[in-house]
């Protein structure tokens, strides 16, 4: 650092200290408008990453590889075929791609009819793999009665409890599920009920079946074919990374169409979007009131040592020089007070908060959104991404918040400023 | 107009014009003047003659609504504030009614600022520092801050910041009118000497008797003009 730098932020330094009480002030309000966001926005993020993992849990997962007609379809007309399941498995064991993934979950998906001595009713019949599945799926944790299916389960069914009461069904029921097969067949398959979950959402409680996938792959005349390859990912934040991977080990692959959860599940996507754009709102006032406190403080000091300005510059310190000194005095404040509250912020939030918060009070029962059920009780997330960019947003602010003070400081008539009384 | 390097400052036909509310208030009016280097001037008036704002248009710290200005041989007149800031640095003290030593710093940081400015190395300016300090009374003290000094020895303090760095001309606005009898006499001892011993260049703006008693030069200002401009025999 030279010395006229090292010179002019050590008046900044001492200039602070000197208004100690006003430097103090304005660096609590920064402090805890810093911890508010910290606390604010890890628990925005938690609450989404929740809300994604159920979503891609009882969905398709983070990535999905299906036949490109099958999004739109979803027939079993558009399957993958045990080739094609080596390739994606292939593509899948590439290092990069195996340290991202922690389950996978082979689906045959149809929809069909359900039908029992009470009635008929229209579901999807979901063909899993048990293991994979419920290491995969949170629908195994939703049981209500029995239990989940298991390797070698044959003619077992899980069905939801809403199913379960239309069609008259309890454990150990039988009921015909009704489908179209992959010669174009309707054909029937008889199952009996091992366990009813209840998920909290109604679509899936009374219309969502899962049967082996073996079961379900003779049943349709699908041997070793599937019509959804399902990816779950240790974070969302890897999504975009492995999506690309993913698509271009599977660029050669003719038949295949790698999709993200944002393209299978748009209504969650829209539901982050739209609560990631109020918190932005949110968070834009919060940082605004900071910056208007900084804004205050600075210039409020700079109007009161008006004369100070002047006589730097009598003694020959240049505009720039002058409107640096407040500007650093507003980058001290700044950065000071941002380290605090972010540690403040962290601190306090995994002190108290490290095991949630718990928002079941807010409503009576389960509140579904887009498909899924919200979990009352939300876990404050903190990623590297979410500090840094904290940090730069509090610097912005000071930067900026310092801007005008400083400005004011350069341009002080230096005559006028002398016949000023502080 | 033929400029030398014994010419400390210089105007030439000067104006300072202010206006306010409509009106324009002819603060210096046409006024041209030479003053040599090592010269004791004081500009004496009224209240509102125009003394400290002829004082500001000398240290460039105002511009003249018409006219020209010299510093040495250097026109300032049409100046950037980025070079009259250099020229400030390099070429001209201020000493200031009020002291305005910068509260954050001691005496001596306050007293080695332009040297700090102009990178001058700390050995040096310990030296420069120490020197002064000790030849204006005030030795020992140069780590106490403006808060803790008396009105004396704050100005004194002022003066050494004002001639540390041994510039073409010293500009003193009302130096001595915060201080007591006795303090004031010592403060233009000091200053007589330093223009004595080192050479220094005053120009003072004042009401002070005794100090335009010891001017080697007398220049009385009425209205924003020159209305008389006498040599003295003193000190």
């Amino acid at each position: 650092m030279n010395g006229r730098v090292r010179l002019l932020t050590s008046l900044a330094w001492r200039n602070v200290r000197r208004q100690a009480r006003r430097s103090s002030l304005t660096a609590a309000a920064m402090i805890v408008g810093l911890a508010l966001l910290m606390f604010s926005r890890s628990l925005a993020e938690g609450a989404h990453e929740d809300w994604i993992d159920a979503g891609v849990r009882l969905g398709s997962g983070h990535i999905s590889v299906q036949s490109p007609e099958f999004r739109d379809r979803a027939t079993i007309e558009h399957r993958i075929s045990p080739g094609q399941i080596e390739q994606i498995q292939e593509a899948l064991s590439a290092d990069i791609i195996a340290a991202e993934v922690t389950a996978t979950a082979p689906r045959i998906t149809v929809r069909g009819l359900a039908s029992s001595a009470a009635g008929a009713r229209p579901v999807v019949i979901m063909g899993v793999d048990p293991e994979l599945e419920s290491a995969f799926s949170n629908l195994a944790d939703k049981l209500a009665e029995g239990r989940y299916l298991q390797p070698g389960d044959r003619l077992h069914a899980y069905i939801g409890t809403a199913l379960a009461s239309r069609l008259r069904l309890r454990l150990g029921s039988r009921l015909v599920l009704t489908a179209q097969d992959a010669d174009g067949e309707i054909t029937g398959q008889l199952a009996r009920v091992a366990g009813i979950f209840e998920s909290g959402i109604p679509t899936v409680d009374e219309g969502l079946i899962h049967i082996p996938l073996a079961t379900a792959q003779e049943w349709l005349a699908a041997e070793g074919e599937l019509t959804t390859f399902a990816i779950l990912l240790r974070s969302s934040k890897s999504v975009a990374s492995t999506f690309e991977s993913i698509t271009s080990r599977l660029a050669n692959s003719s038949g295949l169409s790698v999709l993200s959860w944002h393209e299978t599940m748009p209504e969650l996507d829209g539901a982050v979007r739209v609560d990631d754009f109020g918190d932005m709102i949110f968070h834009g006032i919060l940082l605004s009131i900071v910056a208007l406190a900084i804004v205050n403080t600075v210039l409020m000091s700079v109007l009161y040592r008006v004369r100070e300005f002047g006589v730097l510059r009598a003694l020959g310190l240049s505009q720039v020089q002058t409107g640096s000194v407040v500007f650093i005095e507003g980058l001290i404040l700044t950065i000071s007070s941002g380290f605090a509250g972010m540690v403040l912020g962290i601190s306090l939030t995994m002190l108290f908060f490290h095991d949630g918060l718990d928002f079941s009070f807010l409503f009576d029962s389960e509140l579904t959104m887009a498909g899924i059920v919200i979990d009352p009780i939300i876990i404050p997330t903190f990623t590297t991404s979410l500090i840094l960019n904290s940090v730069a947003f509090i610097t912005l602010i000071g930067v900026l918040s310092s801007f005008y003070p400083a400005l004011h400081a350069a341009r002080v008539d230096i005559a006028e400023s002398m016949k000023f009384e502080a | 107009m033929t400029h030398n390097t014994d010419t400390s400052v210089k105007t030439e036909g000067v104006w300072k014009i202010f206006q306010t509310d409509g009106l324009s208030i002819e603060a210096v009016r046409d006024v041209s003047l030479v003053i040599g280097a090592g010269e004791f001037v004081v500009l004496a008036g009224p209240s509102g003659s125009g003394k400290t704002t002829l004082l500001n248009l000398l240290g460039g710290l105002s511009h003249p609504t018409k006219g020209r200005v010299w510093i040495a041989d250097t026109d300032i007149t049409d100046m950037s504030e980025r070079e009259l800031a250099r020229m400030r640095l390099e070429r001209i003290g201020f000493v200031f009614q009020a002291y305005n030593l910068l509260p954050v710093l001691s005496a001596k940081e306050n007293a080695e600022f332009p040297l700090l400015l102009r990178g001058v190395a700390e050995e040096e300016r310990e030296r420069l520092v120490s020197e002064l300090f000790e030849k204006i009374g005030i030795g020992g003290l140069e780590h106490r801050r403006p808060s803790k000094l008396s009105g004396g020895q704050q100005q004194r303090v002022a003066v050494a910041r004002a001639v540390i760095g041994k510039p073409a001309l010293v500009l003193a606005d009302e130096p001595t009118a915060n201080l007591d009898r006795e303090a004031s006499r010592a403060l233009l001892d000091l200053m007589v000497t330093l223009n004595r011993d080192l050479g220094v260049t005053f120009v003072f703006a004042t009401h002070d008797n005794e100090l335009m008693e010891r001017a080697g030069r007398l220049i009385h200002l009425v209205d924003g003009e020159i209305s008389s401009d006498n040599k003295q025999v003193v000190r």
